[in-house]
């Protein structure tokens, strides 16, 4: 058999599945409990590194829109500030063109 | 899913008591009774490994829902009470085993990774005549290692979708829920693992074919 057709292979995509579903939980027991609420109350304590984490998390996304705001603003400042600046150039170029008119002529 | 759905008439009362007991701990945990979590944890545990054990390696199972239930506690203040707890507490879980494939590096295994055993074993299923046989096959050690083999080869992302969609039989609804993703990412990702799956079968079968010919 060199290849495989559309029936074989769901027929070991099925015993794949069937692999999987069989698979048993092992139980966590009452040690495991135990730990996971000592974490908890540290947590609640405010001593856990989750919650820590967690400030860091939030810190970073208040600095991410702080810093897009900013960002908003200089862009818009440094377009406004390259249209001013174009359209003086353009009148400061225009006078010139203007004053020189008259000595071409 | 109709194992979720199957409650019978006494066992929907029986569910709605429960619920309702939920909410009252929850209430209590948020008030600052630490301690009546241990509650929701020994209601929990088993649901919480069931999952977990479904998406991780054995060995991790215990970390893993360890994680889930710190992360519940973490973020119990924004469970709103519109679904039951229990579905909440599985999206976590969820979610908390999609964590643990992103943060580990992918492992890409050859083909001669895997034992003659294994390369045998797809040709005993697809020679098995009876259900009996088929099912013996299913629950063959190589049948497992083979599929964490061919997952192994998958971004955490596709690892869970194939997980939910195609082995746990989860609609592409409730998985893109559990996952807190769009419903058309998932089933995208849902179309492309099943062909990515096949893609690595047909490569394994196609080497196992040319080692046995040499």
């Amino acid at each position: 058999m060199t290849q495989l057709n559309d029936d074989q292979l769901k027929k070991v995509e099925r015993a794949l599945t069937e692999a999987h579903r069989s698979r048993h939980a092992p139980s966590l027991g009452a040690d495991w409990s135990s730990r996971v609420l000592r974490d908890i109350r540290r947590e609640a304590a405010g001593h856990g590194p989750s919650r820590v984490a967690l400030g860091l998390d939030r810190l970073a996304w208040r600095t991410a829109a702080v810093a897009a705001i900013l960002a908003l603003i200089f862009t818009g400042s440094v377009w406004l500030n390259t249209n001013r600046d174009t359209v003086e150039l353009a009148a400061l170029l225009s006078n010139e063109l203007d004053a020189t008119v008259p000595l071409t002529e | 899913m109709a194992r979720h759905l199957a409650v019978g008439c006494a066992g929907f009362i029986g569910v709605q008591t429960l619920v309702s007991d939920d909410r009252e701990i929850i209430q209590r945990v948020l008030q600052g009774e630490i301690d009546r979590f241990a509650e929701l944890i020994a209601r929990y545990q088993q649901h919480v490994a069931n999952i977990t054990n479904r998406h991780v390696p054995s060995d991790r199972v215990a970390e893993v829902a360890h994680d889930v239930f710190v992360r519940a506690y973490s973020s119990l203040s924004s469970f709103s009470g519109t679904t039951p707890f229990e579905h909440w507490l599985s999206g976590i879980a969820v979610r908390t085993c999609y964590d643990f494939w992103r943060a580990r590096r992918r492992e890409e295994l050859p083909v001669s990774a895997l034992a003659t055993e294994h390369q045998a074993w797809m040709d005993h299923v697809l020679a098995a005549e009876s259900d009996d046989q088929f099912r013996e096959q299913a629950r063959r050690q190589e049948a497992a290692e083979l599929l964490q083999w061919a997952l192994g080869h998958l971004s955490a992302e596709n690892r869970l979708v194939l997980t939910l969609v195609h082995l746990d039989g989860y609609s592409v609804r409730e998985a893109a829920d559990l996952l807190g993703w769009t419903l058309v990412n998932v089933k995208v990702r849902a179309h492309r693992t099943r062909q990515m799956l096949r893609a690595l079968l047909l490569e394994r079968k196609r080497q196992d074919d040319d080692t046995t010919q040499r």
